[in-house]
C-alpha cells in the first residue's frame, strides 16, 4: 500500500468510533442474539420453526416485563422502615418535674384586682339562682352595699343572660332585668342540638366592636357559663397586671415545697426553678438542669426517687377561678415546655399519691420515611416558646400567631410573640369575639394550624402507674403534723391540717428503658442485590447485560444506520458524478438484500482462505455452539475488512 | 485428581504407579492451556460470568472498555459483599408485635400491708426507741421546754449511738452544731437566745454518724425536720429488729387469716390458705396468690371483673407503728410466677375504703439472648452470687443488684444489711456486734460507684414481662351497704356481733384481665443466612451474572496458574542446568534426546521451549504418546483460530 494509505488506514483505526461490525440491523440483532448472556434470546435465534420462535420471543418479552414490574415494585417499597424495640438497664436520667398548686394565686393578694369582679359574679348568682348571700365565708361585710353605688363594668361588656326556652330569640339580662331582643347566631356550647330540659338556659353574647355581630354562646349548665364568664374577665383584668407582681401574689418555693428528698438525700427550693404559669401561677420545675446537670437514677424504686409534701393552701382558694384543691404534676423532659393546663396529673390531699415510671423513647425516621421533623426548623410556624420543638408547641404558637395577625393582640394562656400585647378591653374591646371566633376556627381545623405542624420525630415518654393510699395515717398523724408544722415554721404560725398537705413520690420503678427505632429496611445494596435477583430469576441478567443492550441497540444501531445514510449519500454523489458507471451501485445492493446470506458472500473475498474449517462440518461429533462462535467471528472480521474496503473506496 | 491404589508388586508396581502418577500429572496439566494467556483467553470465553466474555471478542478500544467495567464491577461486588457481611455479623434483631386475648395463667398476686408489725406485738421492742422519740419532737417542737421532761429516763445508749444535731446555719461561715438534748455543744457553745429562735429557716438537722469509737464523724444533713426524725427511727428501729430472730418476727407481723377477708377468684372461692406467706422486711408478712411454686398456676380464660381475683383486706390501721410508717394501705404487686417480688419498687398502693379495680395487660418482652442482644437466660453467667435463690425464684436483676449490694455492705461492713437476704455464715448488722455499720451502711448507700458496679455486673433478663395496669377507684362500701358488710365481716372473722372493722381499714380489690390481655413483643433475627446468601448473590448477579459455581471456575483457573508457573518454573530450572551441561558440553543442539527425556521426565521442555505463537504447541502435542486424550485436542484446535485472531488484530493495532 501507499504511505499515504497507511496512514488512512492508521487513523481510521484510531479514531474513538470504529463502529459496529456487523454491517446491517439484521446482523447485528443476530449477532447480539447469538452473543448475550441473557437467556432467552439465544433460543429465538436459535428455534426452528416460525411458532417456536414467536413462543420464544413471546417468552422473552414477558420475562423483561416481570423484571421491570417487579423492579419497579422494589423501587417503590424502598422508603419503608423496619421497627425494632431494645430494652437498655442503665443509669436514667430522672425527667424534669414541674408541679403547681391549682390555684394560681393567693385570693388574699390578689383579691384588691379582682373585687369588682367577685361582686359582680356574686350578684349574677344571686339574681340567676337565688343564691343566698348567707353563705358567704370569708368576709362579713356586705358588699352588696358597696355595688349599689358603682356601675356594672363586667356584665355592661359581656352581658350574662338567661334565655327562656318558651321564648325564642329573647333573652333577659339578669342585671339590668330587661328583656332584650337577641339576633345573630346563638351558639351553644354544649351541643349543636339543643336538648335541655330546664326551662332556662344561661350564656353571654359577645359582639364586635360596631355590636351589629354577635354571637351567643349558652351552656347547659350556669356552672359552665358562670366559670368561663370569669375566666373571661379574670384574663382580662390579669393581663394588665406586670409579671414580676404575678410572681409575688403566687405562691413561693418554700411555702409550696414543705419537704423534699431525691435519692435519698435532701433537697429543698433551691433545687427547683420558678416557671411562671399565666393561668397556673408560680409552678417549680425540679431537675431543670438549673445547673447544667441532669440528675440521675441509678436505682428504682420510691425510695430513690423525688418524694415531696407539698403544701396546698386551700384557704386561698379562688371560688370562681378552680373548683377542685390540690396540686398538677407534669413529668416531661429538660428542654420541653410544661403544657400543665393540657397534660397534668392531679394530686389529692391528704393522700400520697406514687407515681411510678416506665421511660420509652422513640425515635422516627424522617422524611422521606415519614412526615416527621428533627428540631421543628422545617415548619413554617415561629416557635414562641423558650423550649424545644414538639408537635404541641406548634399547635399554640400557630394559634397565637393568628390570633395576634387577626385580632392583634395575643391570648393570655399563652406566651407572648415578639411585639405583641395581651388582650385587654382597654386598648382591643372587641378581642373575645374575635377570639372565640377564631378559636372555633382552629377547632374545626380551618386555621391550616393541624395540617402545617409536624410531629417530633423523636420523643421521650414516660409511662406512669399512679396509685393512691392514704397519707398520713391515723397514728402517725399526731406527731407528723406538729412536724410539718415545723419543718414549715416561718410561715405559719397555725397547726396544718392534713387536707392542706399532699405527698407525692415519682421514682422509675426500674432502670429498663424501652427504645422503639425505626430503621431504614431497605439499603441501596439491599435494592442491588433484589434487583440482581429479580434480573438473575427470570433471564440470567446482569448489569454487563443491560450495558450490552445500551451497546448494541443505541449505539451500534444508530451508528450502522448513520453509516447506512453516509453510504447512500455517497453513492448518491458518485452517481451524480458520474452516471454510466453501473458496478458502483451494485456491490451496496448486495450487501443491502436482506435475503441474501453471508454464505454466499463468502467465496468472494480473501476469507475463503478460512474455508477449511466450515468443512469442518462433515466432521462427525463437533459440538455446534463452538463452530457456530468460530463461524461468526470469522465472518465478522470479513465483513470488516469487507466494509473497510467499501469505506475506503 | 485420583491417587494411586495400594501398592501391588514391588518393581512392576513401583512403575506402574510411576506410570500412573506421571499419567496424573499430565491429566492435570492438561488444562485449558499452556501458556497464561491461552488460560486467560480460555477462561474468558468459557466462563459465565458476563463481563469477561466481552473483553476477548471485540476490538482494542472496547475490549480496554470492558476489561475496566469488568474490573469496576468485580471491585464494586467485591465492596457490597463487604457491606452484607457486616450487616449480618452486627446480629441485627427484627421485631414482631402482638396483641390479643388469650387463656393465659393468671398474674400471681403480692399483697402486703403498709406496716410490716402490729404495734400491739412490737411496743415491748420499740418501747425506749419511742419514748426518745417523743423526747425528741417534744424537744424539736418545743425548744424552751426542754427542761420540763429531764425528770423522764432515756435510753441514752441508743441516742448516743447515732444522735440527731441541729446545725445553725444562720452564719454561714461559723456553723454551730447543736446536739438536740443540748448537753454537749460540739463548736461553739452559743447562748441559748440563739437556740430558742432557731427553726427550720435558720437550723437543718443531721443525723450524726460516727465510727471508730466516735472518733471520725459524719452528718448526714436532712432539711426539713420530718425526714431527719423518720430516717433517723427507721434507722433504729432496723437495728432492733436485726437481733430479733425471724421467726419471731413472723408472728409479730399481720396473719393471714386477719388481713385476708374474703376471697374469690372467679367463680370459685379462696381464703388465706391459698396464699403464700413471705417475710419481707419493709412489709412484714406479704402474701402471694397464684405463686405457682408448688402447685400449677391458675389460668384465667375471659376477660372481665367476674373471672378475676376480688379480695377484701383489712390493714387495721389502728394498729400499725406510728412512727414507722406514715403511709397507710395496702401495697400490691402484680408479677410472673415463681419470681420474686420487689414490691417495694414495684408495687402500687391501694386505699383503704376504696374499691380499687385493676385491669391486666401484659406486656411480654423476648429476646433473643447473646449474640444479638445482651440479656442473660437463667443468670448462670452473671458474676454475682444471687442470695435471693433460697426462695426458689427465678433470675431477675433487681435480685442481682440486691445480691450485689448486700455482697459490698459484707464486704466492707462484715454484716449484712437487714432489708436484703443473708448469706450462709453472716450476722444481720445492729449496733452491739457490729458498731460502726451505720456509717458504714451510710456510706455505702450513697456512694454511686458501688450502683454502678452493680449495675455493670448485673446483667437483664432476657425475658421481660411488666404488667401494664389501669387503675380506678370508687368509695366502697357504700353507706348504705356499710352496716351489713362490716356485720358479715366481724362476725366471720372474730365470730363478734360487734363490728371490729372501719372503714378506714378495709380495702377492696378486684384485679381482672383486660379485653385485650397480651401483648407480646418477641424478636428475630434480622439477618440470616439465608438472607445473607440470597443478597450475596443478588449482588454477584446483579453486576457480572455470577454464581457459586463462577467462583468455582475461578479457583479452578487460580489451580492452573499456579501449575503453568511451576511447569514454567521447572522448565526454567531444568534449562539452566541443561545450558549448564550444554556450556561443558557444547555439542549439537540435542533435539531427540529432549523429546525422549521429555517422555520420561516431568518437565515439559517442548512446550515451553518453542515459544512461537502460530506454529506453537502444535506438534509437540501430537508428538506426545499419550493415549485417549482426544477433546484435548479439539480444543485446542477450536483455540486456535481465536488466538489467531488474537494475535492478528494485536498486529494491526501495532
Amino acid at each position: 500500500m501507499a504511505p499515504g494509505e497507511k496512514i488512512k488506514a492508521k487513523i481510521k483505526k484510531n479514531l474513538p468510533v470504529t463502529g459496529p461490525q456487523a454491517p446491517t440491523i439484521k446482523e447485528l440483532m443476530r449477532w447480539y442474539c447469538l452473543n448475550t448472556n441473557t437467556h432467552g434470546c439465544r433460543r429465538i435465534v436459535v428455534s426452528r420453526g416460525r411458532l417456536r420462535r414467536l413462543l420464544w420471543i413471546g417468552f422473552t418479552l414477558t420475562a423483561v416485563a416481570l423484571i421491570l414490574w417487579q423492579c419497579a415494585l422494589l423501587v417503590f417499597s424502598f422508603y419503608t422502615v423496619s421497627v425494632s424495640i431494645k430494652v437498655h438497664f442503665r443509669k436514667l436520667d430522672f425527667p424534669a418535674v414541674t408541679i403547681c398548686n391549682i390555684n394560681p394565686y393567693k385570693y388574699s393578694a390578689v383579691r384588691h384586682l379582682l373585687a369588682d369582679l367577685e361582686q359582680e359574679t356574686r350578684e349574677a348568682l344571686k339574681s340567676l339562682y337565688g343564691f343566698p348571700e348567707s353563705r358567704k365565708r370569708r368576709d362579713a361585710e356586705s358588699w352588696s352595699s358597696v355595688l349599689e353605688g358603682m356601675q356594672p363594668r363586667f356584665s355592661h361588656r359581656i352581658p350574662l343572660l338567661i334565655f327562656d326556652q318558651y321564648e325564642k330569640g329573647k333573652a333577659r339580662d339578669f342585671f339590668t332585668g330587661r328583656k332584650r331582643k337577641v339576633d345573630g347566631r346563638i351558639i351553644h356550647k354544649a351541643s349543636n342540638v339543643m336538648h335541655i330540659e330546664s326551662k332556662q338556659v344561661v350564656g353571654f353574647q359577645l359582639c364586635s366592636n360596631d355590636t351589629s355581630d354577635c354571637a351567643t354562646y349558652t351552656f347547659s349548665s350556669g356552672i359552665n357559663a358562670i366559670q368561663e364568664w370569669y375566666k373571661l374577665h379574670y384574663m382580662n383584668i390579669m393581663a394588665q397586671v406586670p409579671l414580676e407582681k404575678k410572681i409575688n401574689m403566687s405562691y413561693s418555693a418554700e411555702e409550696l415545697l414543705v419537704t423534699c428528698f431525691f435519692d435519698g438525700v435532701s433537697c429543698d427550693a433551691r433545687n427547683f426553678t420558678l416557671f411562671h404559669h399565666p393561668m397556673h401561677g408560680n409552678c417549680y420545675t425540679f431537675n431543670n438542669r438549673e445547673n447544667e446537670t441532669i440528675l440521675s437514677t441509678s436505682m428504682g424504686g420510691s425510695e430513690y426517687g423525688l418524694q415531696v409534701i407539698l403544701y396546698i393552701n386551700e384557704e386561698e382558694y379562688n371560688p370562681f377561678l378552680v373548683s377542685s384543691t390540690g396540686a398538677k404534676v407534669i413529668i416531661h423532659r429538660q428542654d420541653e415546655y410544661p403544657f400543665v393546663e393540657d397534660v397534668g396529673t392531679e394530686i389529692e390531699t391528704a393522700m400520697v399519691t406514687s407515681i411510678g415510671m416506665h421511660l420509652t423513647e422513640s425515635f422516627k425516621l424522617s422524611e422521606p420515611y415519614s412526615q416527621c421533623t428533627e428540631d421543628g426548623s422545617d415548619v413554617p410556624i415561629r416557635n414562641i416558646y423558650n423550649a424545644a420543638y414538639s408537635l404541641q408547641i406548634c399547635l399554640h404558637s400557630c394559634f397565637q400567631t393568628k390570633m395576634v395577625e387577626k385580632c392583634g393582640c395575643a391570648q393570655y394562656g399563652q406566651p407572648l410573640p415578639p411585639e405583641a400585647n395581651y388582650c385587654n378591653y382597654q386598648q382591643h374591646p372587641n378581642w373575645m369575639y374575635c377570639y372565640y371566633q377564631l378559636h372555633r376556627a382552629f377547632v374545626q381545623e380551618e386555621l391550616g394550624c393541624q395540617s402545617v405542624c409536624k410531629e417530633a420525630c423523636s420523643f421521650k415518654e414516660w409511662t406512669l402507674t399512679t396509685s393512691l393510699a392514704q397519707w398520713p395515717s391515723v397514728v402517725s398523724e399526731k406527731w407528723l403534723l406538729p412536724v410539718l408544722t415545723w419543718d414549715q415554721g416561718r410561715q405559719i404560725n397555725k397547726k396544718l391540717n392534713k387536707t392542706d398537705l399532699a405527698k407525692l413520690l415519682i421514682f422509675y420503678k426500674d432502670l429498663n428503658q424501652r427504645s422503639i427505632m425505626e430503621s431504614p429496611a431497605n439499603s441501596i445494596e439491599m435494592l442491588l442485590s433484589n434487583f440482581g435477583g429479580q434480573l438473575g430469576l427470570w433471564m440470567s441478567c446482569s448489569v454487563v447485560c443491560v450495558i450490552e443492550i445500551i451497546e448494541v441497540f443505541f449505539i451500534d444501531f444508530f451508528s450502522i444506520i448513520a453509516r447506512r445514510q453516509w453510504q447512500k449519500a455517497k453513492e448518491w454523489w458518485a452517481r451524480k458524478q458520474a452516471p454510466p458507471c453501473p458496478e458502483a451501485p451494485r456491490s451496496p445492493q448486495g450487501q443491502d438484500n436482506p435475503a441474501l446470506d453471508i454464505d454466499n458472500d463468502l467465496p468472494t473475498f480473501n476469507s475463503a482462505l478460512h474455508l477449511p474449517p466450515a468443512l469442518g462440518t462433515q466432521v462427525p461429533g463437533t459440538p455446534p455452539p463452538k463452530y457456530n462462535t468460530l463461524r461468526l467471528e470469522r465472518a465478522f472480521s470479513n465483513q470488516l475488512t469487507d466494509t473497510q474496503m467499501l469505506d475506503e473506496l | 485428581m485420583l491417587w494411586p491404589r495400594p501398592l501391588l508388586g514391588k518393581e512392576g508396581a513401583t512403575m506402574h504407579v510411576k506410570k500412573y502418577l506421571l499419567k496424573c500429572l499430565h491429566r492435570l496439566q492438561k488444562g485449558p492451556g499452556y501458556t497464561y494467556k491461552e488460560l486467560l483467553v480460555w477462561y474468558c470465553d468459557n466462563t459465565n460470568t458476563h463481563g469477561p466474555k466481552r473483553i476477548i471478542c471485540e476490538g482494542p478500544k472496547k475490549k480496554a472498555m470492558w476489561f475496566l467495567l469488568t474490573l469496576l464491577f468485580t471491585a464494586l461486588v467485591c465492596w457490597q459483599w463487604g457491606i452484607f457481611i457486616r450487616t449480618y455479623l452486627s446480629w441485627e434483631v427484627s421485631v414482631s408485635l402482638s396483641v390479643g386475648f388469650k387463656t393465659m395463667d393468671f398474674p400471681a398476686v403480692t399483697i402486703c400491708n403498709a406496716s410490716p408489725f402490729k404495734y400491739s406485738k412490737v411496743k415491748h421492742l420499740l418501747k425506749d426507741l419511742d419514748e426518745l422519740m417523743e423526747a425528741v419532737l417534744e424537744r424539736i417542737l418545743a425548744p424552751e421546754l426542754r427542761h420540763a421532761n429531764a425528770t423522764r429516763t432515756l435510753n441514752s445508749s441508743i441516742w448516743n449511738h447515732t444522735p440527731l444535731v441541729l446545725i445553725d446555719e444562720r452564719n454561714p461561715h461559723h456553723p454551730v452544731i447543736l446536739d438536740l438534748f443540748g448537753d454537749n455543744h460540739n463548736g461553739l457553745t452559743n447562748s441559748s437566745a440563739s437556740e430558742k429562735i432557731c427553726n427550720a429557716h435558720g437550723c437543718k438537722m443531721a443525723m450524726r454518724l460516727c465510727s471508730l469509737n466516735g472518733t471520725q464523724c459524719t452528718f448526714r444533713n436532712f432539711t426539713s425536720a420530718t425526714q431527719a426524725v423518720t430516717e433517723w427511727y427507721s434507722l433504729q428501729a432496723t437495728n432492733i429488729f436485726a437481733q430479733v430472730p425471724q421467726q419471731e418476727l413472723v408472728e409479730m407481723s399481720y396473719p393471714g387469716e386477719q388481713m385476708i377477708l374474703a376471697c374469690l377468684f372467679g367463680a370459685e372461692p379462696c381464703n388465706y390458705r391459698n396464699f403464700t406467706s413471705i417475710f419481707y422486711p419493709h412489709y412484714g408478712n406479704c402474701y402471694i396468690f397464684n405463686w405457682g411454686m408448688t402447685e400449677k398456676a391458675l389460668p384465667s380464660a375471659n376477660p372481665g371483673t367476674e373471672f378475676g381475683l376480688k379480695l377484701i383486706l383489712d390493714i387495721g390501721q389502728e394498729d400499725y407503728v406510728p412512727f414507722l410508717t406514715s403511709t397507710a394501705g395496702v401495697r400490691l404487686m402484680l408479677h410472673e410466677q415463681r419470681s420474686y417480688p420487689f414490691i417495694r419498687d414495684e408495687g402500687i398502693y391501694a386505699m383503704s375504703g376504696t374499691e380499687t379495680s385493676i385491669g391486666v395487660l401484659v406486656d411480654k418482652l423476648q429476646r433473643m439472648g447473646e449474640p444479638y442482644s445482651p440479656c442473660t437466660v437463667n443468670g448462670s453467667e452473671v458474676p454475682v452470687q444471687n442470695f435471693y435463690s433460697d426462695y426458689n425464684t427465678t433470675y431477675s436483676i433487681q435480685a442481682c443488684l440486691r445480691s450485689c449490694f448486700q455482697d459490698h455492705m459484707i464486704h466492707s461492713c462484715k454484716c449484712g444489711h437487714y432489708l436484703y437476704p443473708l448469706p450462709r455464715g453472716e450476722k444481720y448488722c445492729n449496733n452491739r456486734d457490729f458498731p460502726d455499720w451505720a456509717h458504714c451502711y451510710s456510706d455505702l448507700q450513697m456512694s454511686v460507684a458501688q450502683r454502678e458496679t452493680c449495675i455493670g455486673m448485673c446483667k437483664e433478663s432476657c425475658n421481660d414481662t411488666q404488667y401494664k395496669m389501669t387503675i380506678s377507684m370508687a368509695d366502697w362500701p357504700s353507706e348504705a351497704s356499710e352496716d351489713w358488710i362490716f356485720h358479715v365481716l366481724s362476725q366471720e372473722r372474730d365470730q363478734s356481733t360487734n363490728i371490729t372493722l372501719s372503714r378506714k381499714g378495709i380495702v377492696k380489690l378486684n384485679i381482672y384481665f383486660q379485653e385485650f390481655n397480651y401483648r407480646t413483643i418477641e424478636e428475630s433475627a434480622a439477618n440470616n443466612l439465608v438472607w445473607l446468601l440470597s443478597n450475596l448473590g443478588g449482588q454477584f448477579g446483579f453486576w457480572m451474572g455470577g454464581s457459586v459455581l463462577c467462583l468455582i471456575e475461578f479457583g479452578e483457573i487460580i489451580i492452573d496458574f499456579v501449575w503453568i508457573t511451576i511447569i514454567n518454573l521447572v522448565a526454567l530450572a531444568k534449562s539452566l542446568r541443561q545450558r549448564r551441561a550444554q556450556a561443558s558440553y557444547s555439542g549439537p543442539p540435542p533435539t531427540v534426546a529432549e523429546l525422549v527425556e521429555a517422555h520420561t521426565n516431568f518437565g515439559f521442555q517442548p512446550d515451553t521451549a518453542p515459544r512461537s505463537p502460530n506454529t506453537g504447541p502444535y506438534p509437540n502435542e501430537q508428538a506426545l504418546p499419550i493415549p485417549g486424550t482426544p477433546p484435548p485436542n479439539y480444543d485446542s484446535l477450536r483455540l486456535q483460530p481465536l488466538d489467531v485472531i488474537e494475535s492478528d488484530s494485536e498486529g494491526d493495532a501495532i
